[in-house]
């Protein structure tokens, strides 16, 4: 059950990249608004400090998680020239992942940029 | 068009048909149910155009008094209420209920009474907000409802009441409708349609049902809780209390902005269905559109602070969303482009529905713009709750959604008349609403950008906005006779048409293989599909399904029956067996009816009854399934291979529960999201010095939950097996701890010390305990009943399917049990300690 | 860009291609989408990603290069706005004045539902919400009477609820400012 689930030709690959993706930006969401409640970095620190240095580190992590993921479904689209069902569910899957990735790596960059509480 | 034999005809529309007369108002058959929505949405719209004429008509000059404040703030709220609630989404879940079963090559929806109650509760729930406007008493407080403007301190009247009530009660319908359109579309596709042989359709209508059954919830939650605070004090949004009035903002604007998509992808599912026929040629980049959709339907739940740039959130939150809100641009640039590219390559006939659908691009393309604009923060603090803001998203909404509706309208009119519309009316139709709704809105765009802040009945003179107001009302009234026009072209067809000819555009889509207008059971004999282009690989395939050549053409047995095949690779599993007409549905929605109304005027003992009455009507009607004698009763003439669905341990009934307890745990996290909301961001939230609740005791109750729930599993794996001695007892037993655990649930709670109207804390609680009692509750009655029917016969070795659908809810309601435990007492007492 | 889309899509279907094999649409496709669907969408928004957050940065009211920003608290009520300056004894209704070149907090409240404070010629609008204070940085470069209003639906008087800002050069704020005490 568990490995036909992780094989990149079942339908939940397509949406895996995507969840992951919810997650992740949860979690930076989240993490933002609690830390800033809770333990918030002093504001002369501007954009260089712990809290913005983690959520960098999480974007970071889930793009290269994605990114992995995007590479395997990518190469199962190849494998499978013939089958139209399999085939398109491993291409689809690649673009989800891939997308998810680029996404990630597109919205987590403003923690470079600006302080985090104000 | 080879008619099929007469008298196989009315052999199956003695079975499908509806019943004459009033009896129609018990049809459950997709088709009626499908145009009901449609033409009450319709109706809607009207009503909608109308109290938009009359905004606009108080704006066209300065200083105006036609209409005072307190009217025109009503008018406001009930147009955006009704076109987004009572119209787009209602409209949209009709076309698909009457499309989707047509597409995928089936006779129904998998759960035909559901869709007939999901229609009466958007008709009554529509019906009662409508009245509060010939009452007067509208809900005036925008059609987001922020709070505290319409908590009961700033709106005692009953306007806000009559909008939470009347809403909950039309988004049953939407959830009805994402639920069954799922299923059916995963498990109900003609054989061999595999997920990439899909119409690109059923594509953006599955992303659709899904994105309901995970967008409504928020909202649902927080009307429940907005009304609580309304009705009983519960200070969910009360800052004194602990509560906080953005939650309500999170709360709406995360099903507020899927919506916006959930209205959206159907729309643009039209278009892509359209395009195709029209260029002759397959739609290019099928792949990149499945992936677009996808796309469109998660990131879209990630977007929802892009609403509140301006209340005060911490700037690196709010490049977040922005940024997010910018990459929506890629999928539906990925989409406008795969359009192109079909276009392109294809010879394009050029016809009324294409006229509209040029109309679309420009203008939706036009809308998306200015919405990448507006994603942008600054210039978001600069116009947000201006015109700009509503010029922008009648760019999108109008453009996006009902453009693609006429376009729709005009091409699949023939299908459900049988006649062809007239060209030149329709394009006086198309060109005075085009040119009329571009006049209106992009003239708003500046009145915004010269600061006319949005929500005002009125304004002085000399700003610079007078024009501009006054050629906006104009452009109005120049659509609204085009649309007029075309309402009057579309009467006319019925009468006047010419006859339309089978397949009369050469779609490739499996509803143009039914007679036109449809009869009720679509197809006479069931298809196997093997080509994403059926009518165009297979032109002969109206002829032989109306021959009898396919599957399931029997029909002495008198069931409504439709193949039931496996999610990915449409393999044929099962024969579903589905319900005939039925007054239930309606008698439910009637009884629920009498619920909100009672709750509207307040007269609680009255709504108790209802409830019971309602819950008893809805129980009975689930009483006649699987081998009750009004469904499929054990007997000779049923077939074995492959067998009836009630027949298995895996069905529509069980992915309905599937699907029903995703929609149910959204719910259930939108009150955790609330819980820590609150928690962590509520400016006096105050956690009481002592748990309220009893933990021994709630221990013991989840005990008694699990042991139920242990024995319940341990049964459905022996019924799996084929083994059902001691069934009878077993079931019985299962029943008896379920009682024993609501109990316990009951006394923990009547013990536990709440003070739910002082402290959002214990308020939070309460609804908590409600909700897991709820569950306890509906689990041990539902497996009550089941001892019953093991007695009755209706459940057994043979007959396993409806202890199979029930277990998840039995898992579940042991899980949020747990959770909750840990979350709303155990981590509250970890933190007071730590 | 909005034009140059109509007119390839009039352009597409308008011309009549012939025939063409599924490999050319094969091609045609991953061209267009990867241009038109990726690239384009994905250049813009990090154009504008670029320009846009440092814009905002600027916006942020980080405390000035020179010790403290000057503060005025302003409550919201159904429906007016009360002005008061902390520790100045000066309470206004419905009017704010300010020097000219200084950078301004506004403290922003209400005493009872969401309004929401703009002065479009002088910055972008910010909430008041019930239980919090918000921070809005104002500066005016130019002296001149700028017309505000409550841009968030508050009830029936809402759209009578404007307020003016005077800016004054510093030296005839402080007149103001002395007389304004004295007045009061
Ligand atoms: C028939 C042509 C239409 C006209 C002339 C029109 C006009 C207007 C006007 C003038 C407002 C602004 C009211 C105000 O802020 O004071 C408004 C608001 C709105 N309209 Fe329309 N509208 C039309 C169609 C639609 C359609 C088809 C939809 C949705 C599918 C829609 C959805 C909305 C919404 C959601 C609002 C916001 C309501 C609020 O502020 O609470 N409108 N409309
Ligand atoms: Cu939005
Ligand atoms: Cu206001």
């Amino acid at each position: 059950m568990l490995k036909a689930l992780w094989r990149p030709t079942h339908p939940a690959h397509t949406t895996l990249g995507l969840i992951l993706w919810s997650l992740w930006f949860v979690a930076l969401y989240g993490g933002l608004s609690v830390a800033c409640e809770l333990v918030p970095p002093t504001l002369e620190q501007g954009a260089v400090n712990w809290l913005n240095a983690s959520l960098l580190l999480l974007t970071l992590a889930t793009t290269g998680v994605l990114l992995w993921l995007t590479q395997r479904c990518w190469r199962a689209a190849k494998r499978f020239e013939g089958s139209s069902q399999e085939r398109l569910i491993a291409q689809v899957g690649a673009g989800a992942h891939g997308f998810s990735a680029g996404a990630a790596l597109i919205v987590g960059l403003p923690v470079t940029a600006l302080p985090p509480c104000l | 068009m080879t008619e099929p034999d007469p008298n196989q005809h009315r052999a199956f529309e003695r079975v499908w048909g509806n019943r004459p007369g009033w009896g129609a108002l018990a049809a459950v058959n997709h088709t009626s149910i499908g145009l009901r929505f449609m033409g009450t949405g319709i109706f809607f719209f009207l009503v909608g155009g109308l109290l938009a004429m009359l905004i606009r008509t108080q704006i066209a000059l300065p200083e105006q008094e036609i209409i005072g404040p307190e009217t025109y703030n009503q008018l406001f709220t009930m147009h955006g209420t009704v076109m987004m609630f009572l119209f787009a989404i209602p409209v949209l879940e009709g076309l698909a209920i009457y499309m989707i079963p047509k597409m995928i090559g089936t006779r129904d929806l998998v759960f035909p009474r559901i869709s007939s109650l999901g229609y009466y509760c958007y008709l009554f729930g529509g019906l009662i907000i409508l009245s509060s406007l010939f009452l007067g008493i509208a809900p005036n407080s925008g059609w987001f409802m922020y709070t505290p403007l319409s908590s009961a301190e700033y709106a005692p009247g009953p306007g806000s009441d009559f909008w939470l009530l009347g809403i909950t009660f039309v988004e049953i319908s939407a959830m009805a409708a994402g639920i069954e359109l799922t299923v059916s579309i995963l498990r109900s596709r003609a054989p061999g349609m595999t997920l990439s042989k899909m119409p690109i359709f059923c594509w953006y209508i599955l992303a659709m049902a899904l994105m309901i059954v995970f967008g409504f919830p928020p909202l649902i939650l927080g009307s429940i809780l907005l009304e609580l605070e309304r009705a009983a004090g519960l200070p969910f949004f009360q800052v004194a209390g602990g509560g906080d009035p953005l939650l309500w903002q999170h709360l709406f604007w995360l099903f507020g902005h899927p919506e916006v998509y959930i209205i959206f992808l159907p729309a643009a599912g039209i278009v892509s269905t359209l395009i195709p026929v029209f260029a002759q040629r397959p739609l290019v980049g099928y792949r990149w559109i499945v992936l677009a959709i996808m796309i469109t339907g998660f990131i879209s739940f990630g977007l929802w602070v892009h609403h509140m740039f301006t209340v005060g959130i911490p700037q690196l939150a709010q490049a977040f969303f922005s940024a997010a809100s910018m990459l929506v641009a890629v999928p539906t640039a990925i989409q406008v482009f795969a359009w192109l590219a079909t276009l392109w390559v294809g010879k394009v006939i050029f016809s009324l529905p294409m006229l509209w659908v040029f109309g679309f691009l420009v203008v939706f393309v036009c809308g998306g713009l200015t919405g990448v604009m507006l994603a942008l923060v600054p210039f978001n603090w600069q116009v947000h709750d201006t015109h700009f803001v509503v010029a922008h998203l009648h760019y999108v909404l109008v453009g996006g959604m009902f453009f693609p509706l006429m376009a729709g309208l005009y091409y699949w009119l023939p299908h459900l008349s049988g006649r062809m519309p007239s060209r030149n009316l329709g394009n006086w139709g198309f060109w005075l609403t085009f040119i009329g709704f571009n006049v209106t809105f992009l003239l708003m765009h500046l009145t915004g950008l010269l600061g006319m802040p949005r929500r005002v009945y009125t304004y002085e003179s000399g700003m610079g906005w007078d024009g501009l107001n006054l050629l906006s009302s104009v452009g109005g009234f120049i659509m609204s006779a085009g649309i007029a026009l075309i309402i009057l072209d579309v009467v006319l067809h019925f009468r006047f048409g010419k006859p339309a000819p089978r397949n009369p555009w050469n779609a490739d889509t499996l509803e143009w293989a039914t007679r036109t207008p449809p009869s009720s059971y679509n197809f006479l004999s069931q298809p196997r599909i093997e080509t994403r282009h059926p009518l165009w690989d297979r032109p002969d395939l109206p002829d032989t399904i109306a021959a009898g050549a396919h599957g399931l053409r029997d029909i002495g047995h008198g069931r409504r029956e439709i193949y039931g095949t496996d999610a990915v690779h449409a393999r044929l599993k099962e024969v579903i067996h589905l319900p005939t007409n039925s007054w239930w549905p309606l008698l439910s929605a009637l009884a629920l009816a009498v619920v909100c109304i009672s709750l509207l005027i307040r007269t609680y003992p009255l709504a108790l009854v209802a409830l019971a009455v309602a819950t008893g009507l809805l129980l009975r009607w689930s009483w006649e399934n699987g081998a009750h004698p009004k469904a499929a009763p054990l007997g000779l003439q049923e077939p074995t291979d492959p067998p009836l669905h009630s027949r298995t341990c895996d069905g529509p009934g069980l992915w309905g529960m599937a699907v029903t307890l995703l929609a149910d745990a959204t719910l259930y996290l939108s009150l955790l999201f609330s819980w820590f909301y609150l928690w962590t961001v509520s400016p006096e939230w105050r956690l009481p010095e002592e748990t309220p609740l009893a933990l021994a005791p709630l221990v013991l109750c989840g005990l008694l939950l699990a042991a139920a729930v242990a024995l319940y599993s341990r049964m459905t794996q022996r019924l799996r097996l084929g083994q059902d001695r001691n069934l009878l007892a077993n079931t019985a037993l299962v029943a008896l701890l379920g009682v024993l655990h609501t109990a316990a649930l009951i006394g923990v709670f009547a013990g536990a010390d709440l003070r739910p109207t002082e402290l959002a804390h214990d308020a939070v609680l309460m609804v908590m305990l409600f909700y897991l009692l709820f569950h306890s509750g509906l689990a041990t009655v539902a497996t009550g009943l089941q001892a019953w029917r093991v007695k009755l016969g209706y459940l057994s070795a043979r007959l396993p399917y409806e202890p199979m659908v029930l277990k998840p809810f039995w898992m579940y309601t042991l899980g949020i049990f747990w959770l909750s435990v840990a979350v709303f007492l155990l981590l509250p007492m970890a933190w007071g300690s730590a | 860009m909005f034009v140059g889309l109509i007119a390839l899509w009039w352009q597409a279907m308008r011309r009549d291609p012939g025939e063409i094999s599924q490999e050319q649409v094969r091609r045609l496709q991953n061209r267009w989408i990867l241009a038109g669907g990726l690239a384009l969408p994905l250049g813009s928004i990090a154009l504008i990603l670029a320009l846009g957050i440092p814009a905002g940065r600027n916006m942020l009211p980080l405390p000035p290069a020179g010790g403290d920003a000057m503060v005025i608290e302003v409550k919201a009520y159904q429906w007016g706005w009360r002005v008061t300056y902390p520790d100045q004894d000066i309470e206004l209704t419905d009017e704010l004045h300010i020097p000219t070149d200084t950078p301004v907090d506004i403290h922003l409240t209400t005493a009872d539902v969401i309004h929401s404070f703009w002065v479009p010629r002088l910055a972008g609008k910010l909430d008041t919400i019930p239980g919090r204070t918000n921070v809005l940085r104002l500066e005016a470069s130019r002296p001149g009477e700028y017309r505000g209003q409550c841009a968030e639906f508050c009830g029936i008087g809402h759209a009578h609820m404007s307020f003016t800002v005077t800016a004054h050069p510093p030296e005839e704020y402080e007149k103001w400012r002395e007389k304004a005490q004295a007045d009061d």
